[in-house]
């Protein structure tokens, strides 16, 4: 640290406590290490209920029912690339939509009520593809907050 | 003892190496943490904004590969014993969670069935994981 003749300037330099820095640095590296492989990301839904004659926690005919089928959404396979294919429609309290209206019709029915009533009741067909049905729960949860998704079996 | 020698000397210690070993053991915890996970190796699918589900401790772990295997945290489970393994592991955890780590290649039915079995254990709601899409793929 000689060559550029400031000797006074470079000592100071050479003798600024990093000790501190690197303590912080050595925590935050703990802290990162713990934490991040473990967290993970989803989607909080209500199961079906196995019995037949369980009773609805909401009366039949005021369940709002979005039904996915493989005819009118085809996702069989994992969809390609990011979101639903583009002629994908789904069933929406017995109207047929395509899928991409989903978040602004949900949001028109469910936006006015209470937060804990809003219940959508999700029958997805068997043989569709879980990517894809993530992506449809995905769609519906970005329409609405606090929007709970409570799958349903239709037999 | 002079004490400005002292000092001196601790401020001119080389930190260099201690340095290279902690940026190392860095690199070496990033290339590790995807093989920490609990459960077998999951093809998580992509989604486009899925919500935090907190971190995997204080929770079951319902792994769905993409053959239809099911796991409990990292134990395959066979399943006619998956109801039972599942009470099992309720009964180690005080405030149970479950959540289901299912292969973005497999049918709704055997995710459905995976939901069923958790129900009949006594649950009414799970998480369903995934990852937001253009994240970068952490090894699984």
């Amino acid at each position: 640290m000689q060559f550029n003749g400031d000797a006074s300037g470079s000592n100071l330099q050479s003798e600024i406590n990093i000790t501190p820095l690197v303590d912080v640095v050595l925590v935050l590296l703990i802290i990162f290490m713990v934490v991040v492989p473990l967290l993970m990301q989803g989607y909080d839904v209500d199961i079906p209920r196995s019995s037949a004659n369980a009773v609805p926690a909401q009366a039949a005919e005021s369940r709002l029912i979005l039904s996915i089928g493989p005819k009118a959404c085809r996702i069989l396979e994992p969809p390609a690339g990011e979101g639903l294919p583009a002629d994908c429609r789904v069933t929406l309290a017995d109207q047929n939509i395509p899928a991409a209206e989903l978040p602004a019709r949900l949001a028109q029915i469910l936006g006015s009520q209470p937060t804990g009533k809003r219940v959508l009741f999700l029958a997805a067909d068997d043989r569709l593809n879980y990517e894809g049905v993530l992506r449809i729960v995905d769609l519906a949860k970005s329409g609405v907050q606090d929007l709970t998704i409570e799958f349903i079996t239709t037999h | 003892m002079r004490l400005g020698e002292s000092v001196k000397m601790q401020a001119a210690i080389n930190i260099t190496p201690l340095v290279d070993v902690v940026l190392v053991l860095l690199i070496i915890f990033m290339v590790m943490a995807p093989q920490m996970r609990k459960g077998p190796d999951v093809n998580l699918p992509n989604t486009a904004k899925p919500s935090e589900q907190g971190d995997e401790r204080g929770r079951i772990l319902v792994s769905v590969d993409h053959a239809g295997g099911l796991w409990i945290d990292d134990q395959p489970v066979a399943a006619e014993h998956f109801g039972e393994a599942l009470r099992a592991a309720v009964g180690a955890e005080p405030d149970p969670k479950v959540v289901i780590r299912g292969d973005a290649r497999l049918k709704f039915r055997e995710v459905r069935q995976a939901m069923l079995a958790i129900e009949q254990a006594g649950f009414r709601g799970v998480g369903l994981i995934a990852k937001r899409a253009g994240a970068e793929a952490r090894g699984d």
